[in-house]
């Protein structure tokens, strides 16, 4: 009410100075500093009444420097019409007036003197969320959340209407509900293995309709009956020391899949591949399948020692350029460049990660986009079946685990 | 042999940009050095490794769910029910029951515990108390409340600390203590295979071992943050996680608040800061610091020996004792204070007994990112108590202003805590309360 009648003798002045060369603001939205101001003015005429009081303001806020004068300003209109008015250094009462913050929030505070009595009144504002610079790249890539869970999400796969996720010990469906992905089913895993602190699993197409799921000591098959809510699936889980799929068939162009065997104990695939790629690779964290010009496919990993190598018609070699990587990586069709890129988590330590496109040239890597900052660790990245967009796992900060679609666009 | 060196350091070179990060290695031995005891609280760095409680705090500082995976509170706060995480174990192999968690807190607990009963039901613990306790989670996470087995399969206390942490007790001998990995540790197994923890370590030493290669992770005490980084250690810090206060008894030579009140005065909090703690930390006369509240301005942290002066007027006073807990630093903070009293006409000696003397240095714990819970728990550590403040800031600061009115506290500095991690060591991180999460840290060359 306070502000509408400010705002109502703001365009009486200012039609009397003859400004009013447009329809005044009268529906205008109040600036962000107007309610705290009237709150607090309000809080203060609760506590001292009409009269006259010196005011100080200072801040102690990240609020800047040229917006005091214009939040002054506010606070002494608001007191005028409370019926408090300034006085000078005569005056046996004070208003001090801090803007203060914390980590989570802004603080108004008003210290009201009256002779030795010091009475406080306080206003709390959310700070203003800070917008990321963005820069361009050749590439942008945007992230969309899908999926937000308080257990840890191993792995995540999405078929034509349904979305896997596989945790430490159970396998859940999703089905697309109107408001997002809603839990339909879930199955309990026995994996009678130790779990490590960085739990690893894999969810892939079978290439006849169904999943697969793969954990330390264990594997689960399984089909979709209806996806839609409720959903109905089958699924069957038995011990298992296979080697785990790596390439979903359907990912790059139908490729058939390969397996690696994987080390539960340190958590590593052991460079063991069935069927053999014609080369003894060395232990190793993340494999994937790459389009090449030549339509041939060919093979990149992600060391356990931290280097990154391309198998190429049976010859495993160096890749350079990829000093930032962190060990996990999918391919992802974007159409832009040479229609393929690989989606890379960064080197970072743990609290702030993030992802970046790259280019295979050669036997070198090259940037291809500028890095989309992440809320948490990324810990596992696939790719849709489509192709055409990465699932990203991130554990954030409060140890929830988020499911990110990744998507890239055309600079 | 110069040529060898440098043809070696040109296949580094060249190595170099080939290499990306990994995923954490798993193995190794992690090696740690530390001035006091590991298990006492609340520094203790074992129990912390080898103990869990019902709730945690994330980095963040908010509660999380521990051995509890969920509760609810009931009564307006009265009565709070926290279901058991199942399938979890202790490390001897047994299961973590309600009764077991029930023993646990009644043993660490015995009298002026935030709640009035705490009994098992089923798969879940049942707090009951006189008063609400809103913050009764966040309380759990705390140090006083880790559980651990109080009887072993056959009826008799555990020769050792047995808890479900990430790590297990192997051996103390001469002062080192050996950890191993909990493989059925319900978190997932740690990195490192061991942690060989060297108790009571002079800084200076810890500091050698670490440039030596013979140590991993080395104290830094905020007092000597700024000699660490002329050393070229690498140092992790963490937010002001301690509240450095003199604890003042309120009963016999203190019994009189106006006395209490001249002591609060007569303080020189930037003596504090500049000479002892070397310009480390923030000063500050308030229980929560101002990044948690935004109104700690609102307390004045100048020493006023005017008003100490005025306030103590024609009071006689008795001479009285002041202990310091805590390392040679706190023991320097005491005499620095006591030389503040004596200007105020306040005579103070040396009592090595916290329990017999009036006045207490101490340093409280300020973990969490609830500003209500980090004030419970500051409170419950300094065993003080006051009414849970409501939700907002204002009932949050009158809280605060009450139990600051009766001067049984009186805040000096908030302190951080901080650690030197050497090469070798990966994903070193610090957890709320400032104590290394050495669960999540691995070893770059472990085999």
């Amino acid at each position: 009410m306070e502000i509408m009648r400010r705002m109502g003798l703001n365009c009486l002045i200012a039609a009397l100075a003859g400004l009013l060369l447009r329809p005044c603001p009268a529906a205008a939205v109040p600036g962000p500093w107007d309610p705290p101001a009237a709150n607090l003015a309000g809080q203060v005429a609760d506590l001292l009444g009409p009269g006259q009081v010196r005011l100080t303001l200072r801040n102690l806020s990240s609020i800047p420097a040229d917006q005091i004068p214009a939040i002054r300003k506010l606070l002494v209109q608001d007191l005028r019409a409370r019926g408090i008015t300034l006085a000078g250094a005569e005056s046996a009462n004070e208003v001090r007036i801090t803007l203060s913050e914390s980590a989570r929030q802004r603080l108004w505070v008003a210290e009201v003197m009256e002779g030795s009595e010091s009475r406080v009144a306080m206003v709390e504002l959310s700070a203003a969320p800070v917008e990321a610079a963005k820069a361009p790249g050749t590439l942008l890539l945007r992230k969309q959340q899908v999926l937000v869970a308080s257990e840890p999400v191993l792995a995540v796969l999405e078929t034509s209407a349904a979305l896997l996720a596989l945790e430490p010990e159970q396998v859940v469906l999703y089905a697309h509900a109107a408001d997002g992905w809603q839990e339909q089913q879930r199955a309990t895993v026995d994996t009678q293995q130790v779990l490590a602190r960085d739990p690893r699993g894999v969810l892939a197409l079978d290439g006849n309709g169904g999943f697969e799921a793969w954990l330390p000591g264990a594997q689960c098959a399984g089909s979709i009956a209806a996806p839609a809510p409720p959903a109905e699936w089958t699924i069957q889980c038995r011990a298992s020391d296979d080697p785990w799929p790596f390439v979903q068939p359907s990912a790059v162009g139908g490729a058939a899949s390969i397996r690696a065997f994987y080390n539960a104990s340190r958590n590593y695939f052991t460079g063991v591949l069935a069927p053999s790629i014609g080369a003894d690779l060395p232990p190793f964290y993340s494999l994937i399948q790459l389009p090449r010009p030549l339509g041939a496919a060919a093979v990149l990993i992600g060391g356990v020692d931290g280097r990154v190598q391309l198998v190429e018609n049976g010859v495993l070699r160096p890749v350079s350029g990829a000093r930032d990587w962190g060990s996990e990586f999918a391919v992802l069709q974007s159409g832009c460049g040479s229609g393929a890129q690989v989606i890379v988590s960064a080197s970072g330590d743990a609290s702030s990660d993030s992802l970046g496109a790259y280019e295979l040239s050669a036997l070198e890597v090259v940037p291809a986009s500028e890095s989309l900052m992440i809320a948490g660790t990324v810990t596992a990245l696939s790719t849709a079946p489509d192709g055409k967009s990465v699932l990203a796992v991130v554990r954030n900060a409060a140890n929830d685990y988020e499911v990110d679609r990744v998507t890239a666009f055309c600079n | 042999m110069l040529r060898r060196f440098a043809i070696s350091g040109l296949m580094l070179v060249l190595a170099l940009p080939l290499m990306a990060r990994t995923r954490p290695h798993y193995g190794g031995t992690l090696r740690v050095e530390i001035a006091g005891n590991p298990w006492q609280g609340p520094d203790g760095l074992a129990r912390q490794l080898i103990l869990d409680g019902l709730t945690a705090l994330d980095a963040h500082g908010a509660v999380r769910p521990a051995l509890a995976a969920s509760w609810k509170s009931d009564d307006n706060g009265h009565r709070w029910q926290f279901r058991l995480r199942p399938g979890v174990q202790f490390q001897d192999g047994s299961p973590l029951t309600a009764t077991a968690v029930v023993m646990s807190l009644n043993l660490a607990c015995a009298s002026n515990c935030p709640w009035t009963a705490v009994h098992a039901v089923g798969e879940s613990v049942v707090f009951t108390a006189d008063h609400p306790v809103p913050q009764l989670p966040t309380l759990l996470a705390g140090d006083a409340f880790l559980i651990a087995l109080t009887r072993s399969a056959d009826g008799q206390p555990p020769a050792a600390l047995i808890g479900t942490g990430a790590f297990q007790f192997t051996s103390f001998n001469n002062n080192t203590l050996t950890l191993a990995a909990n493989e059925s540790c319900w978190q997932g197994r740690p990195f490192v295979d061991q942690i060989v923890i060297t108790a009571y370590r002079a800084i200076r030493d810890q500091w050698l071992d670490l440039s030596l290669g013979r140590a991993d992770v080395a104290e830094v005490p905020a007092e000597q943050l700024r000699q660490a980084q002329q050393q070229r250690l690498t140092v992790v810090r963490s937010a002001p996680v301690l509240l450095l206060a003199l604890r003042l008894s309120d009963s016999g030579a203190l019994s009189n608040s106006v006395l209490r009140a001249v002591i609060a005065h007569a303080v020189d909090r930037s003596a504090l800061f500049n000479v002892i703690f070397q310009k480390q930390g923030e000063v500050t006369a308030s229980l929560l610091p101002q990044s948690l509240t935004g109104y700690s301005f609102l307390f004045p942290a100048d020493r006023d020996l005017n008003k100490a002066n005025e306030l103590r007027g024609g009071l006689s006073l008795p001479a009285l004792t002041m202990a310091a807990s805590g390392d040679g630093t706190m023991q320097l903070a005491a005499q620095r204070i006591a030389l503040n009293l004596r200007e105020a006409g306040i005579a103070v000696q040396p009592n090595s007994n916290p329990a017999h003397a009036d006045l207490v240095l101490c340093r409280l714990p300020l973990q969490g990112a609830d500003a209500a819970g980090v004030l419970a728990n500051l409170l419950f550590s300094a065993s003080q108590s006051a009414p849970a403040p409501g939700p907002d800031v204002q009932a949050l600061f009158r809280t605060e202003r009450n139990v600051l009115d009766a001067s049984t506290i009186v805040p000096l500095l908030d302190l951080p805590r901080a650690y030197a991690v050497g090469d070798r060591v990966r994903d070193f991180a610090l957890r709320a309360d400032g104590t290394p999460d050495l669960a999540a840290a691995s070893l770059e060359d472990a085999p």
